[in-house]
């Protein structure tokens, strides 16, 4: 069947790192993520005034200043170098395995923040700013660039650009490279930060909530923006087993679709959605009553989780799924959420405790599932999926397992 | 593990700045061999130190945009949808489930960024566009060209320099060969607008780039002295052959491998004396040399950069064994940059020129790319019989 990338090949997650609003590393992450702490604050990186929501999750200046790249480059290079480093260095891959690992980025805004800088400052005084320079990393693909240089890496190399559901992608394209066979490894996760675009977009779409995020909540009134860089390296299982590498997970299937209905509004019966869903259960050989815990895509806008439930609805059935959205304690990482979202799945899989969806106050009626509210809840789930939807109509469903499923 | 899928290319379409159509229209640029650079007249170039471009005129693109579409897409998004429709037209596909997309791009849409942003500076919060705004993201080409041909399986956008078209195929290569898509337009997509043009050249990575002569494009010359930027946007159509014989389709070559790779080097930087020693790129030639009497032609993406061109015949030259009188002819490989000028569609035109090789009987062909930070990509074309050979 067409759209099922399935094969014998097992597929697990060897290695993990991640910059995020709460700081540098899993165990940062994973502590405000059970403790179900919102990292969502008054933001400091770009001009708020005469804005509608003037909130975001950044990633603390600190944590950014004690970043090992060099504050030349791009913030948005950095928090991936922190990431991906960590992740290679998490999965312990000898250095032939490293070199030859395929590199699949995410990204959207790439070194935009610091073109702003450049551009803001020429526009508003006229004369020729020294910072052009920030021009030369503006690209998305300047991360893979970079990352491709300092890690040295020399397998496949892509950077893709899909809207929110970019950091999802890059672990479902770069899964397939280990399925067809090409590389045995493959480092693969998203990158973006807060930039005056992306906040001034969101907020002209009138989809940021002035409020840190509700998703679910009856009251919700939009998205609140987040930032950091998580990455996952995905490892043909006979091969980690063989080396005596660690699995975190398995990614047991991953499904891809696109709307092809509307720019920024997803298909109103979630058409789309459902596919993406059900083609990574397919190829994950798993039923849908065998998925204990979603982790949706859950933005907090009224149209994306009205319809992303309609579509758990049609895939699990009402009610027969726990779902909590993540974003509502990191804010939505643009190109990084898939891969950030992946990063909590598999933590919460190995942890057997799934994170909480913050500020859910007034359950909507409209979402008829047990959304998670506010605490942590104890759960053995030994299968999980993560959403990522994204502008354009692109949808991403990843299915991870525990690593011996 | 199943029988792996073999891909065919069933039809292309393109708007550039030589021609405008699906196959004969691509066919007949090439034979033509007309140059489409020529100066730049749709918006000052006074004190910038280049003056050449490969556009294309506004009218061509009015005659091919209908005024509601000119209304709402931005000028980077008309190229994609009609170069998209016009490929899925000639191929003879449907859209659906089964269809895919995967756009390449090397700047993506700096107008509308540019557009957006002026908004905020002119009139604060209030002069912000919505409508505008989502062009900013790059995958906006692809989603608008996505619904134009009703393609729901995957789409994918990859943002790469000089080899972003060629970059597109491969992966649309693994999105048949992976199950996810029956079919897939891929290619590429860029326009020129002032803002990266004038940035571009002042930073002297056009032609004339540092050392000067005299402006233009010839890759792999002498006095090649850097690019000259194009516009436009090219999509093939490639089909599982079985989804393609199934139908009934016109196929016109099949992609016999593709694969991509990286070799570590600085953002930026080409390093001709620098080897592959390990991307799949460079096994894929290996295996080729030793498994085939030889290529029969090899387009390469050689656009006038020195440094570039000549790491890309340095690679090729050490790969392909190009001391063998049977091979020496594909180094230099040919390039179409001339022709066309650097852009994201580019690398389709050459997977393009070598599926219509294919078609007259040629194979295989050897399509090669290689960017400035070290991402290469390789797909080797032939005509269907072919593909029994080792």
């Amino acid at each position: 069947m067409t759209g099922i990338a399935s094969d014998t090949r097992r597929i697990v997650v060897s290695g993990m790192g991640i910059v995020s609003p709460f700081g540098v590393g899993l165990k940062t992450f994973w502590t405000g993520l059970s403790a179900g702490t919102c990292a969502i604050k008054p933001a400091t990186l770009v001009e708020t005034e005469g804005f509608r929501s003037r909130i975001a999750a950044e990633v603390p200046a600190d944590v950014v200043a004690g970043l090992a790249a060099s504050p030349r480059r791009s913030r948005a290079d950095r928090l991936a170098l922190a990431a991906a480093s960590l992740a290679l260095a998490d999965a312990d891959l000898d250095g032939r395995d490293r070199r030859a690992a395929a590199l699949v980025v995410g990204a959207v805004g790439g070194g935009m923040y610091e073109a702003e800088e450049w551009y803001w400052e020429e526009a508003r005084s006229g004369r020729p700013s020294p910072k052009i320079r920030a021009l030369r990393s503006i690209l998305p693909d300047s991360h893979a660039e970079t990352l491709g240089f300092r890690l040295g890496v020399d397998g496949p190399k892509e950077t893709l650009v899909m809207a929110c559901a970019s950091g999802a992608a890059t672990l479902a394209l770069g899964a397939d490279l280990l399925r067809e066979g090409v590389v045995t490894a493959a480092l693969c996760g998203g990158v973006d930060v807060l930039t005056r675009i992306c906040f001034m977009g969101f907020n002209a779409l009138r989809l940021l909530d002035p409020e840190p995020c509700r998703p679910f909540d009856r009251g919700r009134r939009g998205m609140s923006i987040g930032e950091g860089a998580a990455f996952l390296v995905l490892e043909d299982a006979e091969r980690c087993r063989a080396r005596g590498g660690r699995a975190y997970a398995s990614l047991l299937g991953a499904g891809m679709t696109t709307d092809a209905h509307h720019v920024t509004a997803p298909h109103p019966d979630g058409e789309g959605m459902i596919r993406a869903m059900s083609l990574a259960l397919q190829a994950a050989r798993v039923a849908p009553r065998e998925v204990g815990y979603v982790n949706a895509h859950g933005t907090g806008t009224p149209q994306n989780d009205r319809t992303e439930a309609l579509a758990l609805c049609r895939v699990f059935g009402e009610g027969r799924v726990l779902v909590s959205s993540t974003k509502s304690l990191v804010g939505h990482a643009m190109a990084a959420a898939g891969s950030v979202e992946a990063v909590a799945t598999v933590l919460a899989l190995q942890h057997g405790l799934l994170p909480p969806t913050a500020n859910l106050m007034t359950a909507d009626p409209e979402i008829p599932f047990d959304c998670i509210a506010s605490e942590a809840r104890p759960a053995a789930v030994a299968v999980a999926l993560s959403n990522s939807f994204g502008f354009g109509g692109q949808n991403v469903s990843l299915v991870f397992g525990q690593s011996g499923s | 593990m199943s029988e792996r899928r073999r891909v065919a290319i069933t039809g292309m379409g393109t708007v550039n700045a030589s021609t405008t159509g699906g196959t004969e229209a691509v066919a007949g640029a090439l034979a033509l061999g007309r140059s489409g650079i020529r100066p730049v007249t749709a918006f000052s170039v006074d004190g910038c130190p280049s003056r050449l471009a490969a556009p294309i005129a506004d009218e061509t693109l009015a005659a091919l945009t209908d005024r509601d579409r000119a209304r709402r897409f931005s000028r980077i998004c008309q190229l994609a949808v009609v170069a998209c429709e016009l490929a899925v037209r000639d191929a003879g596909v449907a859209g659906g489930t089964g269809l895919g997309i995967v756009v390449g791009s090397e700047h993506g849409d700096f107008r509308s960024s540019e557009e957006f942003a002026l908004g905020f500076l002119r009139g604060g919060a209030t002069g912000l566009s919505p409508m505008i705004f989502p062009n900013t993201v790059m995958n906006t080409m692809a989603s608008v060209a996505a619904i134009a041909v009703g393609a729901k399986a995957p789409s994918v956008t990859l943002n790469q320099a000089t080899v972003a078209g060629d970059l597109a195929i491969a992966r649309a290569v693994m999105l048949i060969e992976s199950g996810r898509a029956e079919a897939v337009v891929a290619g590429g997509v860029d326009e020129i607008c002032e803002v990266v043009y004038r940035r571009l050249a002042e930073m002297r990575v056009l032609s004339p780039m540092r050392g000067g002569g005299a402006e233009g494009c010839r890759p792999y010359d002498d006095a090649h002295n850097g690019p000259v930027l194009g516009e436009g946007a090219t999509f093939l159509v490639l089909e599982d052959l079985q989804f393609a014989r199934a139908r009934g389709a016109t196929i016109l070559a099949e992609v016999i491998d593709a694969a991509w790779g990286n070799i570590p080097v600085a953002p930026h930087r080409a390093a001709p004396r620098r080897a592959d020693h390990g991307s799949p790129v460079g096994r894929l030639l290996r295996r080729h040399r030793q498994a085939r009497s030889g290529f029969r032609r090899c387009y390469g993406s050689g656009n006038g950069d020195p440094a570039l061109d000549d790491w890309e015949c340095a690679l090729l030259a050490r790969e392909l064994d190009a001391g063998r009188a049977e091979v020496s002819a594909l180094v230099p490989p040919v390039s179409l940059a001339p022709l066309f000028g650097q852009h994201g569609g580019l690398g389709a035109l050459r997977v393009g020129a070598a599926a219509l090789d294919a078609s007259r009987g040629m194979g295989p062909v050897l399509v090669h790319g290689i960017a400035r930070g070290g991402c290469r990509a390789a797909l080797v074309v032939g005509p269907l019989a072919s593909s029994a050979e080792p």
